[in-house]
């Protein structure tokens, strides 16, 4: 049976522990005292045409690369707007929420502090146990300047034999796909 | 990083799949498409995942414009067909498996995401068969 989106939907990526973390807690914070949910909370999963049908402009790659939420009107909020939007369908956070919309001269300064946040800790979340993001910008930074002085000293350059390759090593570790709750067959008819 | 609001409506200036070009086997279709073809035949065994394949997929969609018809590249995603990355054993994503007629000519793995790169990666093994025979 084809359902009509009613709810917004946060993607998270279930190939991060973070992520899983933070999709977990979405879910059991977002039903509230009645039993309602203010948005649907769903793993990316492996499935390109299964996150089109939610929404045709949703690439599943843009879907690992940042936070999604699928507004009901067909539009996305990405990054921090997408983090803002979660807030908002939470009971317990929808109180403070509302002061990410604040504009004062036009300008959105909460928003502008939460992107940065959202920033960060999507940064440094290999850092806190994600499998599949790579390392951290700011590490690898680090690691590009220690080698420039290294060589710069006489040092013999050692470059990794595989830079660009996640090993399986860790995914082992871990189920591969999560199921929070099945995706719905389709949003609009 | 990306923040903001994608205002696209459904219906409306769609974009292309990213994975057009590029079809996905799975281990019902492996067999026919990939070892029973003839030919050359690439295979990424990859994640959508995976912070590499992410970047090599513009390329890789690239390269395979570039060798079409003479090459067909194709993708398996390693977190659904688990047992087919287990039985050529795979170690990590993105790996590039080259077949010749079925048999298994050449791998690479994590590739630098440049077409250059790419593309010596997935031809190299083929070329190398040809002057050998």
């Amino acid at each position: 049976m084809i359902q009509k989106q009613t709810k917004p939907i946060l993607l998270f990526n279930d190939e991060c522990a973070v992520c899983r973390h933070i999709g977990h807690w979405v879910q059991r914070s977002a039903q509230s005292k009645s039993g309602e949910t203010g948005i649907l909370v769903q793993p990316i999963g492996d499935d390109p045409e299964r996150l089109r049908s939610l929404n045709p402009n949703l690439d599943i790659w843009d879907a690992y690369e940042t936070i999604h939420v699928l507004m009901p009107d067909g539009s996305m909020r990405l990054g921090g707007e997408a983090v803002a939007e979660t807030l908002r369908n939470l009971p317990n956070t929808k109180w403070f929420a509302g002061s990410f919309a604040t504009r004062i001269f036009g300008f959105r300064p909460f928003q502008v502090l939460l992107n940065m946040a959202y920033a960060i800790l999507s940064d440094v979340r290999p850092l806190f146990g994600c499998e599949s993001c790579g390392k951290p910008k700011v590490l690898r930074r680090i690691q590009w300047v220690t080698k420039g002085v290294k060589n710069l000293f006489g040092g013999s350059p050692r470059p990794s034999p595989t830079p660009h390759f996640s090993s399986l090593s860790a995914a082992r570790r871990r189920p591969l796909a999560v199921s929070v709750q099945p995706l719905p067959q389709s949003t609009h008819s | 990083m990306i923040n903001g609001t994608a205002e696209h409506r459904r219906g409306t200036s769609l974009k292309p799949l990213s994975s057009d070009r590029i079809q996905t086997v799975t281990a019902s279709t492996f067999t026919r498409l990939v070892l029973e073809a003839e030919g050359p035949i690439v295979v990424e065994f990859m994640s959508y995942g995976c912070e590499h394949c992410r970047a090599i997929e513009p390329v890789l969609e690239q390269v395979a414009k570039m060798v079409e018809p003479r090459e067909t590249i194709f993708r398996v995603n390693i977190a659904v067909e688990q047992e087919l990355a287990g039985s050529y054993q795979i170690q990590g994503t993105p790996t590039l498996i080259m077949f010749l007629d079925g048999n298994e000519v050449g791998r690479v793995e994590g590739p630098s995401p440049t077409v250059s790169s790419v593309l010596t990666a997935v031809t190299q093994p083929f070329e190398l068969r040809t002057e050998n025979n």
